[in-house]
Parts: C-alpha cells; sequence; structure tokens
C-alpha cells in the first residue's frame, strides 16, 4: 500500500487533475457569507470553484455528504404528453463524483444507505452515483463536544469506508491509498511525494490522539432489546418528546436518515417526477398515500429513535447513527440522542 | 450571587411553591443542556425537577411555542419577547390567560455564541466559559491544540456586551415582560438605543401613524449607518437596488432545506395545518427550490403580521444561516408604521388582521 | 429590459375582483362598449376579502406580470368590512414585497363600484401601461449566476 504525501498549498493542482474525470466536491459554504454555521464554517460539500482549499479550520459539514447522493431534491424524470401519449425523459447520467474531505463518520454513513438502497430494490438514482464516487477521506483532527463516534466503532480517523484517507500533518497532508478504487486514482495523479517514516508516525499519532478527543460515549449494548421493551412506554416517550418542536432538522442532516417524498409537477402538458427529503418527525408524514400512523409527536420521536436503534439492528444487524452529532448540536432545543438512549438504559421496569 | 443567580434561585422557590400549593399543573422554564452554553425547555410536573431550573445569558428559546399544545393550567418562565408572544396566543385565543401564571424574567438580553465564535476565532466548544459581568463579557481559555491550526490568543478575552448579543436584544423595545404575575427582578429599560440605530428612528417608528414622512426618515437613518443585517452579513441592505434585494434573496434561499424548524420554533406560528402542506390545492410543491422556498416564507411573514415580537428565534434556529430576521424584522416595523400595532402589548386587542381603521393605508389604493 | 428585446411581449394583468361591485364595473365597461386593455384575466371573487396575499404571490410565481385587487369602496361592502380587511393584507403585501425587490407596481388595488366602468377602465388601462415600462416579470425565473 502506497503512501504518498502533498503539500497543503498543492491540494489546488491535486483537485485540477482529478477534475479531468471526476466533478470535484469539496466543503463549502454555498453562498453563506457567515463565518461560522453552528460552529462549522462549511454548510455542504459543494461543487469546486477552482480557488485553493482552505481545510485547517474545516469541522464537519452542515450538510451531510448523503445530499450529493440522495439530494434535498432531485429530478426522476421529466414527462410530456403529445398527440401519441405520454413520453418520458430521463436525467442525464452525471459526471462521476470525487467527495473531497469527507469524514469518518460521514463515509460509514453510506454505507449504511447503501443497505437501503439495495434491499428490496436497486434504486436507479443513488446508486449509479454512489457507486462511480471516490471519497477521499479527511481525518477528522478536531470532533465536536456532541460528537460520539467512537461509541459506534467509528474512528475519527478510521480508514474503513473511504478510498483514500488524508491526514493532515502540519503543512503536509498524508495521503493513504486504501481501496483499489483509490489505488488507481493514485497511480494517475502525478506530481505526489513518498512519505518518510517520520509523517507516518505523526499521522498514526494524530488519530490516535484525535481517537481520544471524542469524549461523549454511549452505550449500545442491550440496547435494541432495551428499546424494543420500552416501545410502549408512553409515559417515557413523551417525557423525552415534550421538548421536541416537531421539525426536520435532525432527520434532515442526519447523515443515515434515508426518507423522500415523491411529487410530480405539472404544467399544461408538461412536468416532472421529483423526489424530495421527507421526515418521520412531520405530522403530514405518508399523509398522502393513507394516515399517518403516528400521530402524537411522542410517537413520532420515539419512530426517530427506534429505526435507528432498533428497526435497523433488526434488518441490517448495524445501528443507523455513526455518532456525527448533527442531530444535537443542530437543534434548536437542545433534544440531545444521548440522553434519550440512557433514559431507555436507566428506565426501570421490564427488563433486568 | 450575580442577578441571574438571585433570579434563579427565586424561580426554583416560585415554581416549587406553584406546583406544590396546586396552582398550576406544570412548569416550562429551562434547564441546563447537554453542550457547553446551552439551555434546553424543561417542560415538568415534578417538583424534584425544578432544581435543575436555570436562569443565565444562553436561555434563548421563546418558550410560548409550548403553549398551545398543552393542556391545564401552567407556569411560564419569560423573557420580554415570550411575554409579548404569549399575550399574542392569547389575542387569537389559543391560550387562555387565566391558565397561565406567567413568571417574567427583565431580560438583559442573550448572548448569540455565534458572535462570540466570530469574534474569538474558536469554536463554542473550544471556550471553556462565558461569563457576563455587569457589561462586559469574559470569554476563559479555549482548549489549546498545540500544532494544530489554532494560535494560541491572549485569553481570558473581555467583550463589549453589546458586541456579542442576538442583534434582536439590540433592538429590543421591552425586555421587562409585559404581563406577569411574578416578576423575577428589578424591571430593565430597553437596549435600544445600543444598537446602533438612531433614537430618532426609533421614535419615528414607534409614533408614527400611517405611511409619510416617517418612514422615509427611518429608511434615510438605516441608510446612512453601515448595517448589518442579522448579524452575520455586513451589508448595507437598504442601499442595494431592487435587483440586488432579490437577488440577494434568491440565493438565500437556495440553501433553504425546508426543515421548518423556523416555522415550528414559532410561537405565532401555530396553525395545525400549513398552508404550506396544502395538498389540495397544493400551493407549493415540497420540492425545496429556491422559488417555493422563498416563498413559503414570504407567506409565513405575512401571516405573523402583528403576531411576530421579534425574538429572533426563526433566524437562530436556522441550520443554513438564512437572516430571516432581515424579513421578520421589516414587517414587524410595517405593522407598526401602517397600522401603529405593536404585537403582543395588549391581551384585549383583537388580532391586527381582524380588525381595522375607517382610514388607513389609503395611499396604497388607486 | 425584456419588453424592448422581445416586442412581442404584451404585460398579463390578473384581476381579483369583488362580485358584488368591480365586477359589475367591468362588466359594465363591457356592455357599455368602453375600450379597456385585453391584458387582464378576471377572477370573480365573492369579496375582496376573500383575497389572500398567497393569491397575489402565487399570481406572480406563476408569471402574471402584475395583481389588480378590486373592491367596493370603503363603507361600501357588501359584507360590511371585507374590503377593510383586504385593504390591511393588501397594504402589508405590497410594502413587504417591495422591501424583498419586488416592484411595487405589479401589485394594485383600487375601489371600483358596479357603476363605476370608467374608473375600470382607466384603472385597468394605467396598471396594464405601468407593467409595460417596468418589463416582464422575472422574479421567479431561473437564472444561472
Amino acid at each position: 500500500m502506497g503512501i504518498k504525501k502533498i503539500a497543503k498549498k498543492d491540494i489546488g493542482n491535486l483537485l485540477h487533475q482529478w477534475g479531468k474525470d471526476y466533478t470535484i466536491l469539496v466543503p463549502s459554504t454555498e453562498g453563506d457569507t457567515a463565518l461560522t454555521v453552528h460552529g462549522s464554517r462549511f454548510t455542504v460539500h459543494g461543487l469546486w470553484d477552482g480557488s485553493d482549499v482552505n481545510l485547517d479550520w474545516h469541522r464537519n459539514t452542515v450538510k451531510p455528504p448523503k445530499s450529493n447522493f440522495l439530494p434535498p431534491m432531485e429530478e426522476m424524470f421529466r414527462f410530456q404528453k403529445g398527440k401519441e401519449g405520454h413520453s418520458i425523459e430521463l436525467p442525464q447520467e452525471e459526471r462521476r463524483q470525487l467527495i473531497f474531505g469527507i469524514r469518518p463518520c460521514d463515509a460509514r454513513s453510506l454505507r449504511l444507505l447503501d443497505m437501503i438502497f439495495t434491499d428490496v430494490y436497486q434504486d436507479p438514482y443513488y446508486l449509479p452515483k454512489r457507486n462511480s464516487a471516490v471519497l477521499v477521506g479527511l481525518v477528522c483532527l478536531r470532533p465536536y463536544d456532541s460528537c460520539f463516534c467512537t461509541s459506534l466503532g467509528i474512528s475519527p480517523g478510521g480508514s474503513d469506508d473511504v478510498d483514500l484517507l488524508l491526514t493532515d500533518i502540519g503543512d503536509e497532508f498524508l495521503i493513504e491509498e486504501i481501496s483499489d478504487k483509490g489505488k488507481r486514482l493514485m497511480e494517475l495523479t502525478a506530481g505526489l511525494e513518498d512519505a518518510t517514516e517520520d509523517d507516518i508516525t505523526k499521522a498514526s499519532e494524530a488519530k490516535e490522539k484525535a481517537y481520544g478527543k471524542v469524549t461523549r460515549k454511549i452505550d449500545t449494548q442491550h440496547l435494541k432489546d432495551k428499546l424494543l421493551s420500552s416501545f410502549e412506554d408512553e409515559t417515557y416517550w413523551e417525557k423525552v418528546a415534550a421538548k421536541c418542536i416537531g421539525c426536520g432538522i435532525c432527520t434532515f442532516l442526519c447523515p443515515t436518515c434515508y426518507c423522500f417524498d415523491i411529487t410530480d409537477e405539472k404544467v399544461k402538458k408538461q412536468g416532472a417526477r421529483f423526489r424530495c427529503w421527507d421526515s418521520c418527525a412531520f405530522s403530514l408524514y405518508t399523509k398522502m398515500p393513507m394516515e399517518n400512523p403516528r400521530e402524537e409527536k411522542w410517537q413520532r420521536v420515539r419512530q426517530k429513535v427506534c429505526h435507528k436503534f432498533e428497526f435497523y439492528p433488526m434488518s441490517f444487524d448495524v445501528i443507523a447513527c455513526t455518532g456525527c452529532g448533527r442531530c444535537i448540536r443542530l437543534c434548536p432545543v437542545n433534544w440531545d440522542i444521548c440522553q434519550t438512549l440512557e433514559g431507555i438504559r436507566d428506565r426501570g421496569g421490564d427488563h433486568q | 450571587m450575580n442577578s441571574d443567580g438571585r433570579m434563579q434561585q427565586r424561580l426554583r422557590h416560585e415554581a416549587g411553591a406553584l406546583l406544590e400549593q396546586d396552582k398550576v399543573d406544570r412548569i416550562i422554564g429551562f434547564e441546563p443542556g447537554s453542550l457547553k452554553f446551552t439551555t434546553t425547555p424543561l417542560i415538568t410536573k415534578i417538583k424534584d425537577d425544578l432544581d435543575r431550573l436555570v436562569i443565565n445569558p444562553f436561555i434563548v428559546n421563546n418558550l410560548a411555542v409550548f403553549l398551545p399544545g398543552l393542556k391545564g393550567r401552567i407556569a411560564i418562565v419569560s423573557k420580554g419577547c415570550d411575554s409579548r408572544s404569549i399575550v399574542s396566543l392569547i389575542q387569537d385565543n389559543k391560550v387562555s390567560r387565566d391558565d397561565l401564571v406567567i413568571i417574567g424574567i427583565p431580560c438583559p438580553g442573550m448572548i448569540d455564541l455565534r458572535k462570540v465564535e466570530k469574534l474569538t476565532g474558536k469554536d463554542r466548544d473550544e471556550m471553556d466559559d462565558i461569563i457576563r459581568e455587569g457589561d462586559k463579557v469574559v470569554i476563559r481559555e479555549g482548549i489549546r491544540d498545540e500544532g494544530y491550526g489554532i494560535t494560541p490568543d491572549p485569553y481570558p478575552l473581555t467583550l463589549e456586551v453589546s458586541d456579542v448579543l442576538f442583534d434582536n436584544c439590540l433592538a429590543c423595545e421591552f425586555p421587562t415582560p409585559q404581563d406577569y404575575d411574578i416578576l423575577l427582578g428589578e424591571p430593565v429599560a430597553s437596549r435600544q438605543s445600543a444598537a446602533g440605530e438612531s433614537v430618532e428612528s426609533q421614535e419615528s417608528r414607534v409614533e408614527s401613524r400611517g405611511e409619510g414622512d416617517s418612514r422615509a426618515k427611518r429608511l434615510q437613518s438605516e441608510a446612512s449607518s453601515e448595517r448589518s443585517v442579522s448579524g452575520l452579513q455586513t451589508i448595507n441592505y437598504r442601499l442595494l437596488t431592487r435587483q440586488q434585494r432579490w437577488g440577494f434573496w434568491r440565493k438565500e434561499f437556495r440553501r433553504c432545506i425546508r426543515c421548518y424548524a423556523c416555522r415550528n420554533i414559532c410561537p405565532s406560528c401555530f396553525c395545525k395545518r400549513c398552508f404550506v402542506e396544502e395538498s389540495e390545492p397544493q400551493w407549493l410543491m415540497p420540492v425545496p427550490r429556491w422559488q417555493e422556498n422563498l416563498m413559503f416564507q414570504v407567506i409565513r411573514n405575512i401571516h405573523l403580521a402583528g403576531r411576530c415580537t421579534d425574538c429572533g428565534e426563526c433566524e437562530r434556529s436556522c441550520p443554513m444561516n438564512i437572516p430571516l430576521r432581515s424579513l421578520t424584522m421589516e414587517m414587524y416595523n410595517l405593522v407598526g408604521e401602517l397600522f401603529n400595532f405593536k404585537a403582543g402589548m395588549d391581551k384585549d386587542a383583537p388580532p391586527l388582521m381582524t380588525h381595522y381603521e375607517q382610514e388607513e393605508a389609503e395611499d396604497l389604493i388607486r | 429590459m425584456g419588453a424592448e428585446l422581445n416586442s412581442e411581449w404584451e404585460p398579463r394583468l390578473l384581476g381579483l375582483l369583488c362580485k358584488w361591485c368591480s365586477y359589475g364595473g367591468a362588466d359594465l365597461a363591457g356592455t357599455s362598449r368602453k375600450k379597456y386593455p385585453p391584458n387582464i384575466r378576471i377572477v370573480k371573487l365573492p369579496c375582496s376579502g376573500r383575497v389572500d396575499p398567497l393569491f397575489i404571490l402565487k399570481a406572480l410565481h406563476l408569471g402574471f406580470d402584475g395583481v389588480l385587487v378590486s373592491g367596493c369602496h370603503p363603507g361600501e361592502c357588501h359584507y360590511q368590512t371585507g374590503n377593510f380587511r383586504a385593504r390591511r393584507r393588501v397594504a402589508i403585501t405590497k410594502k413587504f414585497l417591495e422591501y424583498m425587490g419586488i416592484e411595487p407596481e405589479r401589485i394594485q388595488a383600487s375601489w371600483i363600484s358596479a357603476s363605476e366602468a370608467g374608473k375600470f377602465v382607466e384603472v385597468v388601462t394605467e396598471v396594464t401601461e405601468g407593467l409595460r415600462t417596468i418589463g416582464p416579470n422575472q422574479l421567479f425565473d431561473e437564472q444561472r449566476r
């Protein structure tokens, strides 16, 4: 496995090279001129404009990278009514995406989304984008106080789910090839230096240190069963849900939430079908096909928690949470999923 | 003990007595949040929980948002702006004054962490302490991350309180609750003049009837000083051309993800079903396109006319940092200028849009 | 502006008219063979008090170049107060949208009684000409910038 390095000032060159084959997406401000958005400089992985990429201050983006694969709004097809009936025009195939600077937790979230989009059907919108994409990870040296990835088997320096992994070692980035895809990309990349022993040591020290910085913990042992037994405990869930305002922040900005709504828009004889994010936190969720089975707010809050920590483990044997902490730090009322889970663990009664 | 501490002590005592004497069924207040410098709403019936009630410069939420959803007699902790929201809800028949015990906090303003982050160059979780001492705010020691990005700054750092309060707190006209049963401290005076707006324009805003000169005067005075829209963008919005203004919003609303946090956090947005979710007829597509996002926000603001008390919660909640307060504030000022109306001042007054005067706004009719 | 570039462009004006007065005024203009610009498309409403700011904004969103709300003169509302309420709504809508960058000329209101065919013609003509001057509504068009 080749380990290379590149000076931070040369990142632009690197992206230019990669830009020949890929659409380059870097942490960006999406037109927001504000310095920080709840502690993050960046709102999303957006189109690289060719300028310098300074990730020194980079903390995780507000919008998770799912927005690059399952965008907030996506045109599924256009339709037109002509003399011979309806005709359909599918969207053009997009260029392969290269997500630069994705965090290990967010990279994991995509793997979790893969499970759902390959489960009962092969999603023709998500999968092509996902399969062709290259993820260039960045070791997360400054986790937030709301991060708890280590409790979910993810490390801020983890390389399990990325193709290449960068580590900030001062004036340079160490670049590790992780997957075959990453290896192929590296073979085509010029202008990299070999990393020295010293660089490698620096990087592994940095990773270790970052791991220690994630101080928030949750205990996932037997969580699934405890959630199962708490399911009918209306008192508990009502208490937990009391301060929730039922907005879509925690679900829309969750890297593993994938619910979407499909809508047609028709003007005169033509139109398009869209799919856009939907949220189980909304009282109108699934109202269109039938009724929302979760009429009360506490039921919707319970759904959000149980889906990630009970139903996902039942179906795929994995917790659908990466501990990225977005739902905690972005919540307008500081509703904290860790506290809820702790409450589940401590809840007295029908379990040992 | 500082004044927050004294108020907090009294609050716990009063709230306890209210529950004990069965005067209310529930208390709505604030407890410490799970992250540094945050608080979180505490809605409880249990007396033991009341030891967690806090008052500090981070009790940002407008708790009135919870009232329409709760039954029974409620004691609610309320800052100046919140109390006006409560009054506004009473005007709209969403709650009954008889069911409420309003525990008023004379509010010295809340600290906007985004401003602190901007001024210190450190993120919230990298600061150890933010303490308000009179007109100063002292920031204590950030985590020093040797060799990684952050240069050690000279901490502790002392900032002027007027540099770190929320914009709406700086512009607050009525920091002391308008209506209360218990007031936890001495009434405080308006901070308005500290907001960088001229006193003259403030007066003209309050006194103006109908349109006329005062508005022109205000526009003039606002245009003459560099003005930050919502503490985020330092742009002089009033000096923009019409096309530039529209372009500004077009760009801002491109970011909107339609999470509806602005609506759900707002005490005045109490509709059971929002127009934006109507499907027959479907006024707006649920897709987060800037056109729809912008229309949603425009109509929301029109629905808030005469209800919005400038608590600033919509803007604070927005995960995409859209300067929503620029819009709410304009509507707030508009209803003052056109109809001499201020939201949440008189619980017996009819809501703005259910009422009219024989002579008003005629110059807008051809 | 676009008006010069596209000589075929004609302003489209949406009229939201109260059936008790302005709609009658429009009718009378027609039966009296008075000429008014064909640019107006009329929606008959039970009262100007039925006007929801959403109608106005939606019309602009759909590409109408302007909206004219018209009801009975103050004090003459069939339902006593509908037009007063409409006045408040239209006033804040117009002013608020102006703040956001929409030309105030696009949102118009007028009191026209059933007998004022002349005033109807006058208002529609003026408003249409006003719209011609400010050009087509491109507010909600997608622009690549």
